[in-house]
């Protein structure tokens, strides 16, 4: 007997028949394929020894301003539906709201997850193509990819939340763009300001780190430990964040 | 018969606006209840209280005899099919996968979607976009969408709304066809009595938010044949007659009405008028108007 949890996540994956919404993390995965291949191109053969050390410090730049944008499509994309066919009303006579926003995010998080495996195995293909000699670290990798799909998933519940709310999916598509460009921008914020930001996050953790000196003109990037405490305190605002977007929108008579 | 919906005092209130007010409905297993009211009156309201997608403010709900509460609301809603305000659907998908999804959500084998298909008359269509159905074919897979898992209650809140009359004439055929050949008690929300008069078996009458009659729909008929439109040679010395017998009667945009359901008072009245010489031309039982019955429940003039 499938659990109701999993029928009504089952009714999620029926819903997305023919929206292609697959397309999407493959597509943010291409440009940021190119954008890495062009970058591990122009890079010197120091850079190349510690190719990884590079990537876990650019990636996070490129994930900033990429990412908001994949979780506000992906939301928008998922929730559009609802609205545009006016579902919610017979949804809710079936479903708890609260378990429909939770299978709603689930089926959206799939995305972020095949984009943060997609972009596991690019650092690891780069690694292979580009014969970085630096042999790779597992943890770092792990713990990147992990600041990676946290980010997207809070970002994503905002999102979805957005999405749910707004009678026209411009204001959360917006609201995504305008998360792009404050993440970048903040990434030049004093750290207390930064830290006001949400979509700048991807760099907040860094496990990778670069330094450049002025005189040699040389770069270097190298190991920094990771801030797991301030992780795991983002890890549980993240989930405040979640259960607070949930309270909103299940709130919300429809 | 048994009540198969039951409200006391449902009421909701939207800050100081009270949008249904004390309503106490009563909806015989069985039936055909028609929930007839103008727009904004509050019949989506009630609806959706009775579902469960709004809260009450104040007031209780029974349906199949059990108290809804939020933890029982889905339990219970499990045998309930509806349609609210407009068909809800997947553009995207076809009817067949629209139905699908809620087999799955109300976890029934998908055999259904042959059954219910068949009962809207929709075989034929089921592998298009929804997208591209009309509207009367998305209320109608709506219908299907409600009618999936053989619930013994549907609320359809005004679905004949937006369809043409061939449409309208389709989908009064179906709701008259579910309690007989279904089982299945309606309640049907419309804004036109003339509609509810050709489908409901009961009348509920909400304005404002508060019921102003709720009885059979015999019932209602008894308020409309109680006005005879009377032709005389002197109407204003008959209708001076007529009150000095004590009969009830009217004088409305310059003609005079018998306000009588009783036989014996019309043969008063008729017999009395002759006797004091007024000659009786024309005697006709009118159908009073919807918008008359309306006036004559809640004393003020609305569009029904």
């Amino acid at each position: 007997m499938t659990s109701s949890f999993t029928r009504q996540l089952r009714a999620e994956k029926q819903k997305g028949r023919r929206r292609h919404l697959i397309l999407l993390p493959l597509l943010f995965l291409f440009f940021q394929a190119v954008w890495t291949a062009w970058q591990l191109s122009n890079a010197s053969p120091g850079e190349i020894q510690t190719g990884y050390l590079l990537l876990f410090h650019h990636l996070p730049l490129m994930n900033t301003l990429l990412l908001p944008m994949l979780a506000a499509v992906t939301a928008s994309r998922s929730c559009d539906m609802e609205l545009k066919g006016d579902t919610l009303k017979l949804l809710y006579t079936m479903q708890n709201p609260s378990v429909f926003f939770d299978c709603k995010y689930l089926a959206g998080l799939r995305y972020l997850l095949i984009f943060t495996a997609g972009q596991g195995l690019l650092i690891l293909s780069s690694g292979r193509l580009y014969l970085f000699t630096e042999p790779l670290k597992w943890p770092m990798l792990f713990k990147h990819l992990a600041v990676t799909l946290l980010v997207s998933a809070v970002l994503l519940s905002i999102q979805q939340t957005l999405s749910l709310l707004s009678a026209s999916q411009i204001l959360p598509l917006a609201a995504g763009l305008t998360g792009c460009f404050l993440g970048l921008f903040s990434l030049f914020f004093p750290a207390f300001i930064a830290r006001l930001f949400i979509w700048g996050y991807y760099a907040a953790f860094p496990v990778a780190a670069m330094d450049w000196e002025r005189s040699t003109r040389i770069v270097r990037y190298y190991e920094v430990s990771f801030p797991m405490a301030g992780f795991l305190v983002f890890l549980a605002a993240c989930t405040g964040i979640y259960l607070l977007c949930k309270s909103i929108t299940v709130r919300k008579e429809v | 018969m048994k009540p198969i919906i039951r409200t006391e005092n449902l009421t909701k209130q939207y800050g100081s606006k009270t949008v249904v007010n004390e309503i106490d409905l009563s909806v015989p297993a069985g039936s055909i209840y028609g929930f007839l009211g103008p727009n904004g009156a509050g019949k989506s309201t009630t609806i959706k209280l009775l579902l469960g997608l709004v809260r009450p403010t104040a007031g209780s709900m029974e349906l199949s005899g059990k108290e809804i509460t939020p933890k029982n609301r889905l339990d219970i809603l499990s045998q309930t099919g509806s349609l609210i305000e407009s068909p809800a659907y997947y553009g995207h998908l076809s009817g067949k996968e629209n139905l699908q999804i809620i087999c799955t959500l109300k976890n029934v084998p998908e055999t259904e979607i042959g059954r219910v298909l068949k009962i809207v008359r929709m075989e034929g269509q089921k592998d298009k976009k929804v997208r591209n159905y009309s509207l009367g074919m998305k209320q109608r897979l709506g219908l299907a969408a409600a009618m999936i898992g053989n619930p013994r209650l549907l609320l359809l809140d005004e679905p004949t709304n937006g369809l043409d009359p061939a449409g309208i004439q389709e989908m009064r055929e179906l709701i008259c066809s579910l309690p007989g050949q279904y089982g299945i008690t309606v309640l049907v929300s419309s804004h036109l009595l003339s509609e509810i008069d050709q489908m409901a078996t009961h009348v509920g009458i909400i304005d404002q938010g508060e019921l102003i009659f709720q009885d059979s729909l015999d019932c209602l008929h008894e308020h409309s044949r109680s006005r005879l439109l009377l032709h005389t040679d002197n109407d204003p010395e008959a209708a001076k007659l007529l009150k000095h017998f004590r009969i009830p009667s009217e004088q409305k945009d310059g003609k005079l009405y018998l306000r009588v359901s009783e036989d014996g008072l019309v043969i008063k009245a008729v017999a009395g008028l002759v006797n004091s010489g007024i000659g009786i031309l024309r005697l006709n039982e009118q159908q009073m108007s919807l918008e008359d019955i309306f006036l004559h429940l809640t004393g003020r003039q609305v569009s029904l």
